[in-house]
């Protein structure tokens, strides 16, 4: 009777998440009995967690390849895995920044850091999962924690007009995902994506259900990622969010949300390909050519990397639509490098959060490497990575994607694609003049905690060494391949 | 010596990164020992680079003193450098203008004297990188590598609309070389779903095209001639791509000016010739004439928009359209003079369009303006510095005996004795350029130097410098070595350039 | 397949036409007299003195929560417990799995000072 449920294994396959759990429960707890003196306490149990974790994970890679559970629905596969260990440095960066912020900003607190976590357990089981159900609950479990990260400042206006413009949205489009997925167990009488698989393939192959299933998945699923037209809401989310969420909602939320499109496209609704593709395509062009071209109007340095981020999910998807093995390797290796050099802008935004200046607008950072020189040249390398110029990681990135659509033969997406990247050039080169060739207004100087120097350390170390040897990090992201098993 | 001969390669490549990294380290406020270091590693490159000529073996018509290492294997990217004798010279303007440029900006660049000399040698990595890689991968890197410096220099000590320039040249640059990505990407695909074999690797996808391994269909050939031709042909820059030029290289300082159109604009054309012609012979012959008349339109467009320039620099620019309008048409006449001529004139636009620009620096310098209307009869306070303008001009008009005539002649008689249709009209009306790079070039002359001294500010103009000398002299010395004995400089490019033009094409890398 | 829906589909028509046409019928029958008095809210009673759109206190929600996870609670013990002989032991592991996290919840809370609304 008992093995009907559940299995001891069972327990293996999820304990990075389960320590994770204990971990978040364990930071609110903590909190509690913490003076407000020693609230940075909090930062370190959450970081002692995931370390915790990705050692379980390190031990889970190590021991069996592809690990199945619950009954089927869950997979940890080396594509998980992988994703799972950019959550975890992901994660791990913007609780190293956090601490020194939120203190300035009043709101420090311990549930903070369990929100994170939970919202980081929502993400790993949103690669892991196979099952269309626990995908669902993963992806609500790191939705719902990011509403409220994202309003964490109740004092402060613009993040709870954020976090309700963030939240309604986001549950619109949580609702059509939902209907998308109803409309496949209609259609397969299966949650499971390898079940709907095959009963997909035995339908004929322009099957209007199915076309609608399609749609409304992908709407539902791009407006996760800000996805043209599902896309509004990201601006005013990453300007209002507190600088630290936005730079986690940039990066991690965002690469679970591809993944789980990878896991849902490719294994699921492979055999409708020739529908998605061309909606997919369109989707693609609209959204790097509309991010990158409102990202150069913007005088907000918060909201210039909003729309940077639209337009950087545009040439993810290039990935998706070649679909192949260069495809799902060059998204795979994308976010890690991503979460290294979006982290890294990020912190420096972060940083630049001073008691009585909230340093957002990009004028702000006039005659910067006057003042901080070292911080310029940091930004610089990071804008450059962004901008995907090498030596830095940000072309390795770009070039995968684009190769991917090559292969292809997707000529006219990689030209779009290309040119697009060249005019990102302008409005990252406009943060350059404004750093390094416009006087300063100020004096004041940027302090940089403890943290905030360890996440610049590690972000700029490894932006600059994936640009220049990028072998290793490319035989680790290769592990996404399991994909297509 | 042994282990010199097998790196020189990555030395040259490296020197310029570690002096831009021991710069980084050195105090700000030092500005005349950051000049010296500069100097210092800009010199040792130099030297390196002079080793290359020594032991360059002119019978050779493959790659010299290659290097190839995996880079990153897992897609058969490779670390693969190599000079032959298109490329010999272009690395040795280079360095010899990267040295020449730093002695120009030792009085003009006053503010953040630390990070000129740090962005002038990472420029220098980035040019030398570029003539000497053999991956297409690596080319493309060390291609955009390129840009960050450049960017910096003209945005941050240029002059006037700097930033606006800056930008300009970045954005088209930034859009032919995408356009470049793509055709290197799908040449990459190609080239495997052909062999098998993934790699970039140059002389091994000529050797596939050569023994018909590798066959593209014309159209798509066409299609990756297009998109080469538009990265070149930016940086070129070829009519009607040509409207960043100007802007660039007025506002920029000195020292850029003197890098931009010495060495970046020649990268255009060893682009063109290197990849272009070599990797789509059908293509090239299809866009020909197309070519060839865009080249006759921009020298005698160029020279016309030069007459009426009323700033010194702006006039220098355009006067570089006309000039690299016979590079072009010298390379698209595929025989040996045209072909040389056109890799000769790469080196003599390197040294006279370098040399206008340094003296016009230095006039700038001494009067903070660069309108004609502001300058006549500046022979008077200055004549030393008269003496090296007009032995320049004249190297740039073509005078027989001065390196620019030597260039030119080659690429006319090969234009007349090419096998394409209208070769001769061709030749006749690009001709007509020489006539009107005279007439620009003296009236210009005339109008700054000679005649009465017009303006009260400039009668006590001083006169050239020690260092000034210096950076001038040796301009002058090579001008006339390369006017008077040129086999000396052609005798090493023969080999290559018979081989390009004489396919079958079979590539030999000597280790 | 499909046949096994007509029920349903039966039933969803049923639904849909029984309000309207109900409605339809009785808007067609019944007189029709407004006046004042009978389009007031409260026919029969005093006029309102203020709007019946008012701000209740925060608390009042965290109350509500707090009465909603519980509420929640049970709707998971109440099948847990009459399948309880079925479900042996994993059952009860989860189910203290499940105490446990609310547990945990509850006790940050209280710390929070959420119960005490006075």
């Amino acid at each position: 009777m008992f093995n009907q449920y559940f299995q001891p294994n069972d327990i293996l396959i999820i304990y990075p998440e389960l320590l994770l759990a204990l971990f978040a429960m364990g930071v609110m707890i903590i909190d509690l009995f913490l003076d407000r003196a020693w609230k940075v306490l909090n930062a370190f149990t959450a970081l002692v967690g995931i370390a915790y974790a990705a050692y379980a994970l390190y031990r889970l890679k190590s021991n069996a390849l592809n690990l199945s559970g619950y009954n089927h629905a869950i997979l940890n596969d080396s594509f998980a895995i992988y994703f799972q260990f950019v959550f975890l440095i992901a994660t791990a960066l913007v609780i190293l920044i956090s601490a020194r912020y939120l203190s300035i900003e009043g709101e420090n607190r311990g549930d903070y850091y369990a929100l994170i976590l939970l919202s980081l357990i929502g993400m790993n089981f949103m690669v892991m999962g196979i099952d269309l159900i626990t995908l669902y609950i993963a992806l609500e479990l790191m939705a719902v924690s990011e509403y409220i990260l994202v309003g964490y400042l109740r004092t402060n206006r613009q993040s709870n007009e954020a976090a309700m413009k963030f939240f309604l949205l986001g549950a619109f489009s949580s609702g059509i995902l939902l209907y998308g997925i109803s409309l496949l167990y209609g259609i397969s009488g299966s949650t499971d994506l390898r079940v709907i698989a095959q009963r997909l393939a035995e339908r004929p192959s322009h099957d209007p259900i199915a076309l609608v299933a399609v749609v409304t998945l992908t709407a539902g699923l791009l407006f996760k990622i800000g996805g043209v037209p599902f896309h509004q809401w990201l601006p005013d989310a990453y300007e209002g969010a507190p600088s630290t969420i936005t730079t986690f909602i940039s990066v991690a939320p965002k690469a679970a949300s591809f993944a789980l499109i990878l896991r849902i496209f490719i294994v699921g609704l492979k055999p409708l390909e020739t529908s998605w593709v061309p909606v997919l395509s369109v989707v693609c062009v609209l959204t790097m050519t509309l991010g990158n071209i409102t990202a150069i109007s913007q005088s907000n340095i918060k909201r210039l990397l909003a729309y940077s981020s639209i337009a950087h999910a545009g040439y993810l998807l290039l990935g998706l639509i070649a679909g192949n093995e260069y495809g799902i390797t060059g998204i795979a290796i994308y976010f890690l490098v991503y979460a290294f050099m979006n982290i890294g802008i990020w912190t420096l935004v972060v940083a630049m959060r001073r008691k009585d200046l909230i340093g957002d607008q990009i004028q702000d950072m006039a005659g910067m490497i006057y003042k901080n020189p070292g911080a310029a040249v940091l930004m610089l390398v990071f804008l450059l990575s962004l901008a995907g110029i090498p030596p830095t990681a940000g072309f390795i990135g770009k070039y995968y994607l684009f190769a991917s659509v090559i292969q292809t033969h997707h000529y006219v997406l990689a030209v779009i694609a290309v040119l697009n990247a060249a005019i990102s050039l302008y409005y990252y080169f406009r943060v350059v003049v404004v750093m390094f060739m416009s006087e300063k207004t100020d004096e004041e100087k940027m302090t940089l905690s403890p943290g905030v120097l360890t996440s610049l350390a590690v972000t700029l170390v490894f932006t600059l060494l994936i640009g220049i040897y990028p072998e290793p990090f490319i035989r680790f992201a290769q592990n996404s391949l399991s994909l297509f098993q | 010596m042994e282990f010199f001969n097998s790196y020189i390669l990555t030395l040259l490549i490296l020197t310029p990164v570690v002096g831009a990294l021991v710069l980084a380290l050195l105090n700000k406020e030092k500005a005349e020992t950051l000049r010296r270091t500069a100097f210092g590693f800009g010199l040792l490159t130099f030297v390196f680079s002079l080793h290359l000529v020594a032991r360059f073996s002119s019978g050779q018509s493959g790659f010299q003193f290659a290097e190839n290492h995996a880079w990153i294997p897992a897609y058969g990217i490779r670390y693969h450098v190599g000079v032959d004798g298109i490329s010999l010279w272009l690395v040795i303007l280079a360095t010899f203008l990267t040295v020449v440029s730093i002695l120009a900006s030792w009085k003009g660049i006053e503010k953040r004297v630390k990070e000129f000399f740090i962005f002038i040698l990472l420029l220098e990595a980035g040019m030398i990188g570029v003539f000497l890689s053999l991956d297409l991968f690596l080319f493309y890197v060390f291609w955009e590598v390129m840009l960050v410096p450049m960017y910096f220099l003209i945005g941050i000590w240029g002059h006037g609309r700097r930033i606006y320039a800056a930008v300009k040249f970045i954005i088209y640059t930034a859009v032919g070389s995408a356009l470049m990505l793509v055709a290197i990407l799908s040449l990459y695909f190609l080239n495997a779903r052909a062999t098998g074999v993934y790699t970039f690797d140059f002389p091994i996808w000529l050797n596939n095209i050569a023994s018909n391994r590798l066959w593209i269909d014309p159209h798509i050939q066409n299609w990756l001639f297009l998109a080469f031709f538009a990265s070149f042909a930016i940086k070129v820059p070829i009519f009607p791509l040509h409207t960043w030029l100007p802007d660039a290289h007025t506002e920029a300082p000195t020292a850029g000016s003197v890098l931009l159109a010495g060495v970046l604009l020649k990268m255009g054309t060893y682009g063109l010739l290197r990849f272009n012609v070599q990797l789509f012979p059908e293509a090239t012959r299809t866009f020909t004439p197309f070519i060839i008349t865009l080249a006759i339109i921009g020298i005698i467009y160029g020279a016309l928009v030069a007459m009426v320039q009323p700033d010194l620099k702006r006039m220098v620019a355009y006067s570089s359209v006309s000039h690299l309008g016979f590079v072009v048409l010298g390379i698209f006449v595929f025989n040996m003079q045209g072909v040389e001529g056109a890799i000769y004139q790469m080196l003599n636009h390197g040294i006279s369009t370098g040399g206008l620009f340094l003296i016009v620096g230095m006039i700038y310098e001494r009067r903070h303006t660069r309108e004609i209307a502001e300058f006549g009869g500046l022979a008077t306070p200055m004549p030393r510095l008269a003496t090296c303008f007009m032995i320049i001009t004249l190297s740039s008009i073509g005078l027989p005996l001065l390196n620019g005539f030597v260039g030119e002649f080659l690429i006319l008689v090969g234009g007349f004795g090419a096998s394409i249709a209208r070769a001769k009209l061709y030749t006749s009306l690009a001709a007509t350029g020489v006539v009107w790079g005279a007439v620009y070039m003296l009236w210009m002359y005339q109008r700054v130097m000679l005649g009465e001294v017009t303006h009260e500010a400039n009668k006590s103009l001083p006169d050239l410098s020690g260092r000034e000398k210096w950076v001038l002299v040796p301009l002058i010395l090579l001008a006339l070595w390369m006017g008077i004995y040129p086999q000396f400089f052609l005798r090493k490019m023969d080999a290559s350039v018979s081989r390009l033009l004489n396919p079958p094409i079979v590539m030999m890398v000597q280790k | 397949m499909p046949r096994n829906y007509i029920p349903i589909l039966i039933f969803i028509t049923l639904a849909f036409l029984f309000p309207i046409v109900t409605l339809a019928i009785l808007r067609w029958v019944r007189p029709s007299v407004p006046h004042k008095a009978k389009l007031s809210p409260y026919e029969c009673g005093v006029d309102p003195v203020y709007q019946p759109r008012e701000r209740y206190t925060v608390r009042y929600y965290i109350v509500a929560i707090l009465f909603v996870v519980f509420d929640v609670e049970t709707v998971f013990l109440f099948p847990w417990a009459i399948r309880y002989d079925v479900l042996g032991l994993f059952g009860l592991m989860e189910m203290l799995v499940f105490l446990g996290i609310l547990i945990v919840g509850f006790v940050w809370l209280w710390k929070q000072g959420a119960l005490e609304w006075v």
